[in-house]
């Protein structure tokens, strides 16, 4: 009698499984026949009713049962995740038209970004960074530099001078450009010396144009045999490389005390195309006639050399320094009604870089 | 500086037949001073042409209007005008349809259109000289109209004439030029034009004329009266008494005496070319000595003699410093009061003008000047800069005078201004010239090596081509077979003053445009100071980690520094700040970050920003005077976190160094919690050390603070010393390999009193066995479950070994050991 309840329950089992629409009535046939409360179990538990030698039989067909009815389970969910997969494209459907989960979003200042690519277009052609004091010693600031004592930059209402007292090496002051670097560099004597030094510089000026303080990136080129072709071909280089090979570039005889010659670098307005005058003839706003200025340059003084203890008879140089600011806006075609925007620190400009 | 050239006027010094305006920018801009905009004179006076008067009648509806019938050349128009000074056959400017005005003289231009004023039609208009742009060249009352016959006496005007073409402004152009502050030769019209002769190679047309061939001259009368020296008070007919009492500050004065002189309104072609140059005309004789300004770069000054206070030498002038408590009414109307620093011009009583900077108003020429002493002077450049700055002053003769002037302009200026005043005012020179100078003239002269110019630029220059350009540029030249000896042209003198100047007057002349670039390829001599590196790490680190960058300026105002728990007395100060906002070089970036953070705080949730810059500091505690030594300049991150979300986060701001101090390879940090500094609160906040230096401090800005800068929520914070850490990091990582064998994982929840540190427990268990690999901590609780000034302490644990896989027994026993250590330190209790 067991025995026949036991094929009965086989073939209620085989039917069910063939039946089942859902992977939840599938799991629900498997606990209703299979699990631990479950009718097979039931079954086995009346085993003892059996005389001993059927026993035996009972016990290898009901496992033979329960092996077959769990590869009915297993292909009968195989064929029903199957179906659930493919009809994903309905069930599971969202509206990817809705924006994604941003990661946190840092920003680089317009600055850093800038003196990174400055400092990898020099680098490529072998200059090295440095960094030396922003509050410097007179000496480095300016009288190295071949500029006199009543020079207008050394009065004190064109630069910064600390409440210190002075040192042979006379005030202290707020670096007003990135050129008090020279002498220091200079003294190391270390040759050829290809220096690039990025740092803030200040100056007793804020207007919309002018910041106290703002950065310049210098360059000191020392050897022997440097000559203008040497400061040309690195203007070309800079240019090319930073505006890219579409801009070109100019220099002009300009005067500066710590150069001679001494230059003023332009580069070809990229708005109005080195013409001056915009598409529909009205004359560019960006530019002073096709040209926009980069800032100075020039083949190093020889007094700035004698003032380090170097020889200007066995060594010449050339040197450039250029306002960052200036030269980022230029790029970018950021206009900027007041250049102290870039130190003002209001996220809804900064998160714009 | 920038200089208001006329083109037109130019081409009266250099010949530029064939040369347009633009060439001779685009040429001059290469090789000299840059022509940075050209600016055409004769725009604003389209469709404005002259105008002759035939009918005057009363408006119907208006009692200020009248109807007027105008005769344009080729037919009549009626208008409305309302000037009060119409008269029949009167010359005027007439502003036609489509013409461009300044309605009353002010806004924007606005152009003409047909209408009707009043119910009557009007065609255009008559203008006032405000309306055209012509206010400072013909002054007239208000409510007047430009009477062109007036304001043009000499001129034979025919109606319909463009006004440009009978104000010779038609064709002309201004450039505005700048001009290098080495060359103030070229901010006058000559030098400009010397400039131009040897960049365009064209001939000047200038010839410098000779004072000894002028004082010889007599008067050939001038244009109006003829000159009367019999009504002149002066009956001495000496040169002035001139006196330098500095001739260091007054190398060279040089005074002329002229009586019998007439002045009036200058005629209109002088009046146009100050103009062009943006210099107001006044009077003739003023006039003159601002148009040898812009024609020899010389400034000038005119005294009327008779007001001039005389002395026992008669009209005397001493070139002086002022005295304590002179004062002197300018010419700009203002009153100054002058200083023992000041150079003067002084008669015999006091002061007459501020020298090189402005004259004074008491003894300024007037309409009913008969008696004048010129002067052209030569004053120490830095003491006519000091002074203007000192006095807030400043004039076009200032800005030239700062510039270096060579003592040796003063003579060919001179005699302009004499030859200008016989032409225009008439007059008679009394007496000889006094010219009184510190030392006699001698020419600069320098050499440079034809091998070290053609070394510096980098082709070679033929010798002959050298000679030509120094030649041309007015140096004398003489050569041998290795060097150049060129000798300085006066007007040179400030500018050239080495051999290696001499190769910039070459090289521009061969052209920039003629070498060959050369890029100097070469591998660094040395590396990039690391610090520069380390920052960029830094930096990319923390915007990486979602933080927004911000650069703030390296000084602060004292208000900043306290608000922030500073003192500012031990920041170092700046003895001349530009405002007090800006007083204070930084101690620390957290003043700044906290200000940008209340900046933003109206408009901005969260905020994560962080900035990456140098702190000043001093070496040692002395500060003013006292202080003699460059400070500390060092590297600083800060990271600093605003959140109206989380109530903790100092957690994010440590979690950073966490990670940064990871990043950089630095082990065996040591963490000390920090009560007493004002600026942090007292119970969130805490300072990392590696060995005994700090390298951060961390956590929650004291609320006092947070609220004083008016920032709403808690701000999380973490200042790195990157100076002190990046000393401490490696650019290395060691590997270690993963173990090949499982690790077991258990959680360990214990109860402990609440002030017991986690830290200290982690240190506890890392101590315990090297078997426990990992030591995470998960949560800590406070409250219901657990007794009160307890709290619970969970950590995940990780087991594991390189060598085999733990067994539950050898996991159970470390766990035990663990247990045990926490109940002996900590009087742990395990949950």
């Amino acid at each position: 009698m067991l025995t026949d309840t036991l094929e009965a329950l086989r073939t209620d089992l085989e039917r069910a499984i063939g039946t089942v629409e859902s992977l939840d009535a599938l799991a629900e046939v498997e606990t209703k026949f299979l699990g631990r409360k479950g009718e097979l179990t039931n079954i086995l538990r009346q085993l003892g009713e059996l005389p001993v030698e059927e026993r035996k039989a009972f016990g290898q067909r009901s496992n033979e049962i329960k092996v077959e009815a769990e590869a009915w389970i297993a292909a009968a969910r195989e064929r029903l995740e199957r179906a659930v997969r493919s009809a994903i494209g309905e069930t599971e459907r969202v509206d990817v038209t809705e924006p994604g989960t941003h990661p946190t979003e840092g920003h680089l200042h317009i600055m850093t970004q800038t003196i990174r690519e400055i400092t990898q277009i020099f680098e490529r052609i072998g200059f090295y960074r440095t960094r030396y004091p922003e509050i410097d010693w007179d000496w480095y600031a300016f009288e190295s530099l071949n500029m006199p004592s009543d020079h207008p930059a050394r009065d004190n209402w064109e630069t910064f001078f600390m409440d210190a007292g002075e040192s042979k090496l006379g005030k202290m002051v707020l670096t007003p450009h990135t050129s008090n670097a020279q002498g220091h560099e200079l003294e190391r004597k270390q040759f050829p010396i290809r220096m690039l030094n990025i740092a803030k510089c200040y100056r007793r000026q804020s207007d919309t144009t002018h910041a106290p303080m703002f950065h310049q990136f210098e360059g000191l080129y020392v050897d022997r045999d440097v000559n203008l072709t040497h400061l040309t071909g690195i203007v070309k280089y800079f240019v090319e490389s930073f505006f890219g090979k579409t801009r070109t570039f100019r220099l002009r005889p300009h005067h500066f005390r710590f150069t001679e010659p001494s230059f003023e670098v332009d580069v070809s307005c990229g708005i109005c195309n080195a013409t001056g005058l915009t598409a529909d003839g009205q004359k560019c706003r960006v530019c002073k006639r096709g040209w926009l200025e980069i800032g100075g340059c020039g083949m190093t003084h020889p007094n700035v050399l004698k003032s380090c203890n170097v020889d200007p008879d066995i060594y010449t140089g050339l040197a450039f320094g250029w306002g960052i600011e200036r030269i980022a806006m230029m790029k970018d075609g950021i206009n900027l009604a007041d250049i102290r925007t870039l130190y003002e620190n209001d996220l809804r400009f900064l998160k714009q870089f | 500086m920038n200089s208001l050239v006329s083109y037109n006027w130019l081409k009266e010094y250099v010949d530029l037949k064939d040369v347009t305006p633009d060439d001779l920018a685009k040429q001059m801009s290469l090789c000299g001073p840059a022509v940075e905009k050209i600016i055409p004179r004769d725009v604003d006076f389209e469709k404005i042409v002259v105008g002759q008067i035939t009918s005057i009648k009363p408006h119907p509806n208006a009692d200020k209007l009248r109807l007027v019938t105008v005769d344009i050349g080729t037919r009549t128009i009626d208008l409305v005008c309302g000037g009060i000074n119409l008269k029949e056959k009167q010359w005027v400017p007439v502003a036609q349809i489509g013409a461009r005005v300044r309605w009353h003289g002010q806004g924007d231009l606005i152009t003409m259109e047909a209408a009707e004023i009043r119910g009557v039609k009007s065609e255009g208009m008559i203008c006032a000289a405000d309306e055209i742009g012509l206010a400072e060249a013909f002054p007239h009352a208000e409510r007047e109209i430009l009477d062109l016959g007036i304001a043009l006496p000499k001129m034979k005007l025919h109606a319909g004439t463009p006004l440009a073409d009978v104000l010779e402004l038609a064709g002309d152009v201004i450039m505005d030029i700048e001009v290098t502050s080495n060359r103030v030769d070229a901010f006058g019209m000559v030098g400009l034009a010397r400039e131009a002769s040897v960049i365009l190679n064209k001939k000047l047309l200038w010839k410098e004329p000779s004072l000894e061939k002028i004082l010889v001259t007599k008067s050939r009368g001038h244009e109006g009266t003829k000159s009367d020296p019999a009504h002149s008070p002066l009956t001495t007919h000496h040169s002035p008494s001139v006196t330098v009492h500095d001739n260091t500050l007054c190398p060279r004065y040089l005074a002329v005496r002229m009586t019998g002189v007439k002045n009036k309104p200058s005629p209109w072609w002088m009046k146009q070319r100050l103009l062009s140059a943006g210099i107001r005309p006044i009077s003739a004789l003023v006039d003159i000595t601002n148009y040898v300004l812009l024609e020899c770069a010389q400034p000038m000054h005119v005294f009327d003699e008779t007001k001039m206070t005389k002395g026992s030498h008669g009209t005397e002038i001493h070139i002086r410093l002022a005295r304590e408590g002179e004062k002197i009414k300018a010419l700009d109307g203002k009153t100054y009061d002058l200083d023992d620093q000041s150079l003067v011009i002084a008669d015999a009583e006091r002061p007459v003008a501020v020298a090189g900077v402005m004259g004074g108003e008491d003894t300024g020429v007037d309409e009913a000047t008969t008696d004048i002493v010129f002067e052209a002077a030569t004053f120490d450049a830095v003491s006519v800069r000091r002074t203007a700055r000192r006095l807030n002053l400043y004039s076009d003769s200032q800005l030239r005078f700062e510039k270096g002037l060579s003592t040796e302009s003063v003579v060919p200026a001179m005699a302009r201004a004499i030859e200008l005043t016989r032409k225009l005012c008439g007059g008679t020179v009394v007496g000889p010239e006094a010219d009184v100078r510190a030392s006699e003239y001698k020419p600069l002269s320098f050499s440079i090596g034809i091998d070290e110019m053609n070394k510096l630029i980098g082709i070679p220059v033929k010798t002959t081509e050298i000679v030509s350009i120094l030649k041309r540029l007015g140096f004398g030249v003489k050569k041998d077979a290795k060097k150049i000896t060129a000798e300085v042209p006066w007007w040179r003198d400030k500018d050239i003053e080495s051999g290696r100047d001499l190769v910039e007057e070459v090289a521009r002349m061969v052209g920039y445009g003629a070498l060959p670039p050369t890029l100097p390829f070469g591998l660094a001599t040395r590396a990039s100071d690391a610090i520069i590196a380390w920052e960029d790490k830094v930096r990319d680190l923390a915007s990486a980690s979602g933080y927004t960058e911000l650069y703030g300026y390296s000084f602060v105002s004292k208000g900043m520094l306290e608000k922030a728990g500073f003192d500012a007395s031990r920041a170092l100060r700046i003895e001349n700040p530009l405002t007090a906002d800006l007083e204070y070089m930084r101690p620390s970036l957290l003043p700044s970050i906290l200000d940008a953070i209340a900046k933003n705080s109206e408009r901005e949730d969260g905020m994560h920003v962080f900035e990456c810059a140098n702190v000043y500091l001093h070496k040692d505690g002395t500060q003013g005077k006292e202080w003699k030594d460059l400070p500390n300049e060092f590297s600083e991150c800060v990271v600093a976190i605003r959140s109206q979300e989380t109530e903790e986060p100092w957690r994010e701001a440590k979690g950073f160094v966490e990670l940064l101090v990871d990043k950089l390879g630095v082990s065996d940090v040591r963490w000390a919690r920090i009560t007493s500094d004002s600026l942090w609160h007292p119970g969130r906040s805490i300072q990392a050390f590696v060995g005994d230096h700090l390298i951060a401090t961390i956590g929650e800005i004291a609320p006092d603070v947070v609220e004083t800068f008016g920032i709403k929520g808690r701000v999380g914070a973490a200042a790195i010393y990157l100076q002190q850490l990046v000393t401490m990091a490696s650019p290395s990582k060691t590997y270690i390999p993963p173990s090949a064998f499982p690790a077991s994982k258990r959680d360990l929840a214990i109860i402990v009193d609440r002030n017991t540190a986690y830290g200290n427990v982690m240190h506890a268990i890392r101590g315990i066995d090297a078997l426990v690999q990992d030591i995470a901590w998960f949560d800590t609780y406070e409250g219901k479950g657990v007794p009160d000034g307890k709290k619970s302490l969970a950590i995940h644990l990780t087991f594991s070994s390189p060598e085999k896989t733990l067994t539950t027994e050898e996991v159970d026993a470390i766990m035990e050991k663990i247990t045990l250590a926490l109940k002996e330190k900590f009087e742990a209790e395990i949950r």
